[in-house]
C-alpha cells in the first residue's frame, strides 16, 4: 500500500448494503460516500441500527457491499475474493472488538501471536513482533498472564496489541470502551489517540459514548443507513 | 497459507482441546475403547491367519481317524507308521499322541503333544529352548517342554510340575517357536503320554507325514487312505493346512463374525469423533469468526478443526491400541477348539494399524465439521 500523505487511506463511494431477513429486505447502509485520510482517528456515532457496525465491517473486509466501491489504499477491497480478502485483512487491518474476544486458554502473549500463526513466520520473528506490540500497549510485564488474570482494561489492551501485531495501517474498533469502566475506557482511548498520532494508524471507531467520540479527530453521525453529520472534533 | 503456517497451528489445536477437559477425556476414552476392541478383533484374525495360512507351504500331511474331529476320539494303531513309511514318496512318518483338557471351544486349552523324543527336532525344527535343556527332557520319561505362552499363562517355570487332562508332568524347559501352535503346547514323550492318558501303548492320535515333493501331497494322501480303508481304523489324510482349517472351522467362523464387531467399533469411533468435533465447532462459531476477522483464511480454520479430530484420533488410538497391546502381552490369551490352538499375540503391526485407523477416522470424522466451520459468512457468525 502506498504511504502518500494527505491521500485518503479509506475511500467509500456510493456504498450500500442490503440483505434479506425472512421475507423482508433490510438496508442498513445506503449510498454512503466517505474518505478517511491516513492517520486520522474517526468516530462513528448513531442509534442502534444506523449502519455504524455495517460500515465498519465493510471497511474491514469482513462483509461486502451490495453496491458501490471501497478502496483502501490502492486496493479495491470490494473486488477481492473471500480468500484474497482474508490475506488482505491479515496484513492491512486490525480489528478491535467490544468484548475483546481473547481465547481463554491462551496467555496474553499467545493471544497476540494469533494473527501471525498462519503466516508461517519463524518463532523468533513472531516473538519480536508480539513483544513490541505488548510493549506498545503497556503490557510487556503481563505477557504470560491468562485473560482471567487480567482486568477488563488490560484485556482490551491485549486485544489492541493483537490488532497491532501485524502492523496494519487501518485499525477498526467496534465500541472498544463499551464494556469498560470510565478509568479503563479513558486509558484505552488515550492509547488509540496515541496510535493515531505517534504511529500514524488510521482508526475508525464505532461508539455510543460522546466522551469516547471526543477523543477522535472527526465524528460522523449516521442514522438509518445515511450520513447525517460530518464534524471535526479537533 | 504455507506449510509452516499449518505447523504453527498444531499447538493451538491441542490447547483448544484442553478447554473442555472432561469432554475431551470422555471422547478419548470412547475412541480408546473402540480401538481396543478393533485391535483385539484384528489380533484374533491374525491368530487365525497364523494357523491356517502359515502351514500352507509345507509338504506335510496329517493322517487322522476318519470321521473324527477331536484328538480324544481319533485313535490309530501306532504300527500304521511302518506301513505309511513304505508308500512311495513318503520321507518320514512321526506318530503323535495329542491330549487336550478341553475339546470344545475354550480360552484355556492345555494340549500335550506326545512325540518320540528323538524325533522332536524333526517334528518341530523351529523351536528354541529358552530355559532348561532339551537333553534333560530327552532323558526324563515324564518330562515336558512347555511353550512360552502356556508357561506364562499358567505361571510355569523349569523345575515345576503341573497336571492337566489327568496327566502330570515335570517341566524340563520352556520353548519358543515362530509357529504360534508350539508356544501353546507341552511336548512330552510319546510312550509316557500314551500311558498317562490311559490310551495304552501302541495307540496314537495322528501321524504327521512328510512327503518328498509338495506336488505329491494329494497322491500320497489318497494312497494312505486307500491302504487303511478296510482296516480296523480307516484314516482321513489331508495337507496340514487343510487339516488345521477343518479342525479350526468353528473358530474361523467365530472370528469371521468378530469382523462385524471390529467394523462396529470403527463406526462407533467415527461417530464419536464427528460428534465431539461438531460440538466443538458449534460452540466456537463466534471465535472462529474472530479468527477469520484477524485474517485466518478458511483453510486455516478448517485445518484447525481437522487437527482437533486428528489429535483426538491419534491420542485415542494410542490409548486403545496401547491398552490392547498391554492386555494381550500380559494375558497370553489363546483360544482353542478340537485341539487346535490359536494364540492371540500382541503384534506391533496390529497396534500400529489400530493407531493408523484411529488417525484416519479422526481426520474423516472432522471433514464435515471443518466444512461447517467455514461455510457461514463472518458477520453472521460474529452476531451469533
Amino acid at each position: 500500500m502506498k504511504a502518500e500523505k494527505n491521500f485518503p487511506l479509506v475511500r467509500c463511494a456510493g456504498v450500500a448494503k442490503r440483505y434479506r431477513k425472512g421475507s423482508l429486505w433490510v438496508t442498513p447502509l445506503e449510498s454512503l460516500d466517505l474518505e478517511v485520510p491516513r492517520g486520522e482517528f474517526l468516530a462513528l456515532m448513531g442509534p442502534s441500527g444506523s449502519g455504524k457496525t455495517t460500515l465498519l465491517n465493510l471497511v474491514s473486509g469482513i462483509d461486502s457491499p451490495s453496491e458501490g466501491r471501497i478502496d483502501i489504499g490502492d486496493i479495491a477491497v470490494h473486488e477481492l475474493s473471500r480468500r484474497k480478502l482474508a490475506a488482505w485483512r491479515a496484513r492491512h487491518v486490525g480489528y478491535i472488538f467490544q468484548l475483546y474476544h481473547l481465547i481463554p486458554v491462551l496467555s496474553a502473549y499467545e493471544n497476540v501471536e494469533l494473527p501471525l500463526l498462519p503466516d508461517g513466520q519463524s518463532k523468533r520473528d513472531r516473538r519480536e513482533r508480539v513483544e513490541a506490540a505488548l510493549s506498545l500497549v503497556g503490557l510487556a510485564d503481563r505477557m504470560h498472564h491468562f485473560p482471567r488474570e487480567l482486568s477488563g482494561g488490560q484485556e482490551q489492551r491485549v486485544a489492541i496489541a493483537r490488532a497491532l501485531v501485524a502492523d496494519p495501517e487501518l485499525l477498526v474498533a467496534d465500541e472498544p470502551t463499551g464494556d469498560l469502566d470510565r478509568e479503563s475506557a479513558d486509558s484505552v482511548l488515550a492509547l488509540l489517540r496515541n496510535l493515531a498520532e505517534e504511529q500514524q494508524k488510521t482508526i475508525i471507531m464505532v461508539t455510543h459514548d460522546p466522551k469516547a467520540a471526543a477523543a477522535a479527530d472527526r465524528l460522523l453521525h449516521l442514522e438509518k443507513g445515511r450520513l447525517l453529520e460530518d464534524q471535526h472534533v479537533k | 497459507m504455507s506449510s509452516k503456517g499449518l505447523i504453527n497451528l498444531i499447538p493451538l489445536a491441542g490447547k483448544q482441546l484442553l478447554r473442555h477437559r472432561v469432554r475431551t477425556l470422555l471422547t478419548l476414552l470412547g475412541i480408546g475403547a473402540g480401538i481396543f476392541l478393533f485391535t483385539l478383533v484384528e489380533s484374533m484374525q491374525g491368530a487365525v491367519s497364523a494357523v491356517t495360512g502359515a502351514q500352507a507351504s509345507e509338504a506335510t500331511l496329517v493322517v487322522f481317524r476318519e470321521n473324527r474331529y477331536c484328538p480324544s476320539t481319533s485313535r490309530l494303531p501306532e504300527y500304521y507308521a511302518e506301513e505309511i513309511a513304505q508308500i512311495d514318496g513318503v520321507r518320514e512318518v512321526i506318530p503323535i499322541q495329542i491330549t487336550v483338557n478341553n475339546c470344545g471351544a475354550s480360552l484355556d486349552v492345555v494340549t500335550f503333544r506326545g512325540v518320540p523324543p528323538e524325533l522332536l527336532h524333526r517334528y518341530a525344527p523351529e523351536i528354541e529352548v529358552l530355559e532348561g535343556s532339551l537333553s534333560t527332557w530327552q532323558k526324563t520319561d515324564d518330562g515336558a517342554l512347555v511353550g512360552k505362552n502356556l508357561a506364562d499363562r499358567r505361571g510355569l517355570k523349569t523345575g515345576d510340575s503341573f497336571a492337566a487332562a489327568g496327566v502330570r508332568v515335570r517341566i524340563n524347559g520352556i520353548i519358543e517357536s515362530p509357529n504360534a501352535q508350539d508356544n501353546n503346547v507341552a511336548y512330552v514323550h510319546l510312550p509316557f503320554l500314551q500311558q498317562a492318558s490311559q490310551r495304552g501303548l501302541g495307540e496314537v492320535t495322528q501321524f504327521n507325514v512328510r512327503v518328498e515333493d509338495p506336488a505329491m501331497l494329494d497322491r500320497v494322501a489318497e494312497q494312505i487312505d486307500d491302504r487303511f480303508r478296510s482296516g480296523e481304523s480307516p484314516t482321513f489324510t489331508q495337507p496340514e493346512s487343510a487339516f488345521f482349517a477343518r479342525a479350526a472351522q468353528e473358530l474361523i467362523e467365530l472370528t469371521r463374525f468378530t469382523r462385524w464387531i471390529g467394523l462396529g467399533a470403527v463406526i462407533a469411533v467415527l461417530g464419536l469423533v464427528a460428534n465431539a468435533v461438531l460440538l466443538v465447532v458449534r460452540g466456537r462459531v463466534r471465535e472462529n469468526a474472530v479468527l477469520q476477522t484477524l485474517g485466518y483464511p478458511d483453510r486455516a480454520i478448517a485445518w484447525l478443526v481437522l487437527l482437533e479430530g486428528l489429535i483426538l484420533g491419534l491420542v485415542g488410538g494410542l490409548l486403545g491400541a496401547g491398552c490392547a497391546w498391554l492386555f494381550l502381552h500380559f494375558s497370553h490369551l489363546s483360544f482353542g477348539n478340537e485341539g487346535q490352538i490359536m494364540a492371540i499375540t500382541a503384534r506391533l503391526d496390529l497396534v500400529l494399524r489400530g493407531m493408523g485407523i484411529a488417525l484416519i477416522l479422526g481426520g474423516v470424522a472432522s471433514l464435515y465439521p471443518a466444512w461447517v466451520s467455514v461455510r457461514r459468512p463472518i458477520v453472521e457468525s460474529l452476531r451469533s
